[in-house]
């Protein structure tokens, strides 16, 4: 049995199980809650509780005084809710949020194609009202038999009677992509909830775009993508490079090709890091961050720079942004973790909030 | 303008960080009187680059107001807790009367480190041309006072009681060990402001500041001394601004030029090491001062910097960092740090401001299963040789003044990194002098800058050239006793050194509890 915690002014809510702490289980969901100690002593992780019951746990009357306490503060990493909450952190607000709501949608497969030999798209129509989202953003697919639901991004265009289109790799072992692959057919209903995610373009910063993806992360690119080119008509000058091992792997090359013809900002950078014979490739070789560096002669002062991919792809990508002088508060990133990239997770210091 | 215009720009509260930027606005101003270089003349000569101070984002945002009142409230209640602490004769309730030598080494070896610091952030304060970094360091040069002065307050019932603690300002300038921590804290503050906040802020306080107060702290709590618990709360609720202003200037410093890099890494390089052999005393105390053990050293090494420093180090990789140079040797040594320190205090047991004393039976065990790879092999032999030599009233005392480390001044007591049988020597030349060193890494501090660290106040060397005598003292006389004129220069009277075992300490803390074999209950049976 859990709670729901609104965390303001993110407006961002998560799920706290029985027992958990409230900095725990927003650190889980993504959201970065200020925090040092981890156990009650340095008050770092204060916020201000709106609404809801809670108890304090073991904070420290030092890092906590009675005032605070009176005044409806806790510890985020000791206080563990009783009930629904609302509380308020010292994190900053995001002028490019649209803080829309997440929904449940039923939707019909109306299509599924193999994008590359491990890719597939599916598209899907969605009954009643239309999924609103961010370019960028994902959602949750819930599959029959699957006790939890899996994330996968939007890959379409957000515009009014579009279809949804997701872009799923299959991974081996993994229960939830297999299904797709191996089970989901045409005409099949599935259960869809989003929008959810802050991968999204900050468009109120003007500075040029640099989109960096890996395999099927190209999906949340191509949504953005389209959207500043296409609905906005951006003239900023944008650039993806796009990663995958083999031409048989590296999919809808022909639509960036065609993008990159009508657009003069649009620059698109291909590479391969696994290319055969049979790929017939004379383009770059090497891996994202490789191309990155090149195309950018490793400068890449006075940009804004937004990573989607598996973990070991975003971990190369943002050592190499951050040498080439780009720093976390123009870096966004959108980290693909499947069933296969779970047990690598390292520790992480409070260096980054958000990397 | 009309009462009404007013009224309705008023209402709305001001958020945490328009506080902020509202409490530090205009504070930069432009300088006509003189140009920014002869306002700021410290911030050029590191070969730090900084482009845009402006960049510097402190996430804290405390307001002065607020300030104020937390820090009150946290000082009514610490002294609330003091006062109880003290009529209740809380003394009493510790877990053993040797446990008091732990506070001792606090109280003469910490406390006036926090006074150090204190004097050290008032100098960033004023030498930093940002606004950012001016107010964090301000606050921070305030708390470090507040923090100097709790722990004399709280320790200062226990100087009622015990020996050693009556002079800890005139001994820390004074005595042997305490140039230890002293000549760090001195090291940083004449370095320059970016290598004084590199050292203090991000190496000291964020890399290493959980070993200080976490052994002494939790020390504390398992052998019954609330009030040192107490104090050591309402200083760590300080901490989150330190460990927040130390992560945000190795930011701000490493993102402000590609050329920062290199330097911060050898100030890091440098600063581990300093503050990795400072806490040597902390190895000590952690396993073989307090009665009640909480964890081993090489657990506690094991946890806050392999463990949490690795993660630090793993996301500092991103800006082109690497680990602190020689930490592995750290980790090789973990299993023998305790011991050869130790060894040394047990050996000037004469020198020291507290009372050491031989491992006993129960403790040597409590060793061998937290070191069972060395303790038993290298140090069980030593520590049982000496309770030999004890038992047949041949105390063994170290009568020869230790060569001491030309850079972090302890005595050349360390083994060899490949061989904890070896004790380790290092030496550099410099202008036709020979200077030692205690290992690799202090070598390569000294190299580097030979001619700050030749400057070095060293006891031992003091002592030789006679300037460690009370004036009017005269070496020449017939019966002049050289250690006990250092003695009475360090202001050490009866008790202050010397064993535990037959120490006045002793005596009174089995009489206060009752345990004395002469003492009341024998007479009542």
């Amino acid at each position: 049995m859990g709670y729901q915690v609104t965390i303001e002014p993110l407006g961002h809510s998560i799920e706290v199980e029985e027992g958990q702490t409230i900095l725990d289980a927003s650190l889980r969901a993504g959201v970065y809650l200020p925090h040092a100690c981890c156990h009650g002593l340095c008050g770092t992780c204060k916020v201000q509780v709106v609404s809801g019951e809670f108890d304090h746990g073991p904070a420290s009357p030092f890092a906590l005084m009675d005032v605070e306490r009176d005044e409806g503060r806790c510890l985020a990493c000791c206080a563990t809710p009783t009930e629904d909450m609302v509380i308020e952190a010292d994190i900053d607000e995001d002028p490019d949020a649209r803080h829309l709501p997440l929904q449940d949608h039923l939707g019909r497969v109306a299509e599924l194609v193999d994008l590359t030999p491990t890719i597939k798209g599916v598209f899907i129509d969605v009954a009643g009202d239309e999924v609103v989202f961010q370019a960028g953003q994902y959602v949750n697919l819930h599959l029959p038999g699957l006790e939890h639901p899996r994330a996968f991004s939007l890959s379409n265009q957000p515009r009014p009677g579009g279809r949804l289109e997701l872009n799923v790799r299959h991974v081996p072992n993994g229960e939830g992509t297999t299904y797709v692959h191996r089970q989901l057919r045409v005409g099949d209903e599935v259960r869809i909830s989003g929008p959810l995610g802050r991968f999204y373009v900050r468009k109120s910063d003007s500075q040029p775009v640099i989109f960096m993806a890996g395999g099927s992360g190209l999906s949340s690119p191509r949504s953005m993508i389209l959207d500043m080119l296409e609905t906005d008509a951006d003239s900023r000058p944008i650039t993806l490079i796009y990663g995958a091992r083999n031409r048989a792997e590296l999919y809808y090359h022909d639509l960036f090709l065609d993008l990159a013809m009508k657009h003069p900002n649009f620059r698109y950078v291909p590479a391969l890091n696994e290319p055969t014979p049979a790929c017939g490739w004379d383009g770059i070789k090497g891996f994202v961050h490789d191309a990155a560096k090149a195309t950018f002669d490793n400068d890449f002062r006075g940009h804004k720079a937004y990573l989607c991919g598996p973990p070991v792809m975003i971990e190369a990508c943002i050592r190499t942004l951050m040498q080439g002088r780009l720093f976390e508060r123009d870096i966004y990133t959108e980290k693909f973790v499947t069933a296969g990239d779970g047990a690598q997770a390292l520790a992480r210091s409070p260096l980054f909030k958000n990397l | 303008m009309t009462d009404k215009t007013t009224a309705a720009a008023a209402p709305k509260k001001l958020s945490l960080k328009a506080k902020y930027a509202q409490l530090t606005r205009g504070l930069g101003w432009e300088t006509t009187y003189q140009p920014p270089d002869k306002v700021f003349p410290q911030t050029h000569f590191e070969g730090i680059k900084i482009h845009d101070w402006e960049k510097w984002e402190d996430p804290f945002r405390l307001t002065m107001d607020a300030y104020w009142k937390y820090q009150a409230e946290k000082e009514k209640k610490l002294y609330a807790i003091i006062d109880a602490f003290q009529q209740n004769n809380g003394h009493l309730n510790v877990s053993d009367g040797r446990y008091v030598n732990t506070v001792k080494l606090f109280l003469t070896g910490i406390s006036p480190e926090e006074y150090s610091a204190h004097r050290m952030f008032a100098m960033l304060g004023r030498n930093f041309a940002g606004v950012g970094p001016q107010i964090a360091a301000q606050m921070q040069s305030i708390d470090e006072l507040r923090h100097a002065q709790t722990q004399i307050h709280t320790i200062s019932q226990y100087n009622k009681y015990f020996n050693g603690m009556h002079d800890f300002r005139h001994m820390h300038d004074r005595v042997w060990y305490l140039s230890v921590p002293k000549s760090y804290f001195e090291d940083a503050m004449t370095a320059g402001p970016f290598e004084g906040i590199v050292a203090i802020s991000f190496s000291f306080e964020y890399v290493l500041t959980n070993l200080i107060f976490m052994p002494f702290m939790s020390a504390a709590a398992y052998n019954g001394d609330m009030a040192t618990v107490t104090f050591g709360f309402s200083a760590q609720s300080d901490e989150s601004r330190h460990m927040t202003l130390g992560i945000e200037c190795i930011k701000f410093l490493l993102e402000q030029d590609p050329g920062n890099v290199p330097i911060i890494q050898r100030w890091i390089d440098k600063w581990f090491w300093r503050g990795y052999r400072l806490l040597t005393l902390v190895s000590m105390m952690m396993d073989f001062m307090v009665p009640k053990k909480v964890m081993s050293w090489k657990e506690a090494w094991d946890m806050y910097f392999v463990q949490n420093g690795g993660a630090l180090f793993r996301d500092l990789e991103r800006y082109g960092l690497r680990m602190p140079k020689y930490w592995e040797q750290t980790v090789v040594a973990a299993d023998r740090l305790s011991c050869e320190a130790w060894n040394t205090f047990y050996n000037y047991a004469a020198a020291a401001n507290f009372n050491p004393w031989c491992p006993t039976a129960e403790d040597m065990d409590w060793m061998s299963q937290k070191y069972p790879g060395t303790f038993d092999k290298y140090y069980r032999p030593r520590f049982e040789h000496y309770r030999e030599l004890e038992k047949q009233g041949k105390r063994f005392y170290n009568t020869t003044l230790p060569m001491l480390c030309q850079t972090c001044q302890i005595p050349l007591v360390f083994s060899e990194p490949d061989d904890p049988t070896q004790t380790c020597y290092r030496e550099s030349d410099y202008n036709g002098m020979k200077y030692h060193f205690c290992s690799d890494g202090c070598k390569d501090i000294f190299d580097h800058e030979p001619e700050k660290y030749v400057q070095a106040w060293l006891p031992v060397h003091q002592i030789y050239q006679g300037n460690c005598f009370k004036p009017g003292t005269d070496p020449t006389a017939k019966d002049f006793n050289p250690l006990a004129a250092v003695l009475e220069y360090y202001n050490f009277g009866p008790g202050d050194n010397m064993d535990y075992a037959g120490s006045p300490d002793e005596t009174n803390w089995l009489k206060w509890k009752g345990l004395a074999k002469s003492g009341p209950l024998k007479m009542a049976s």
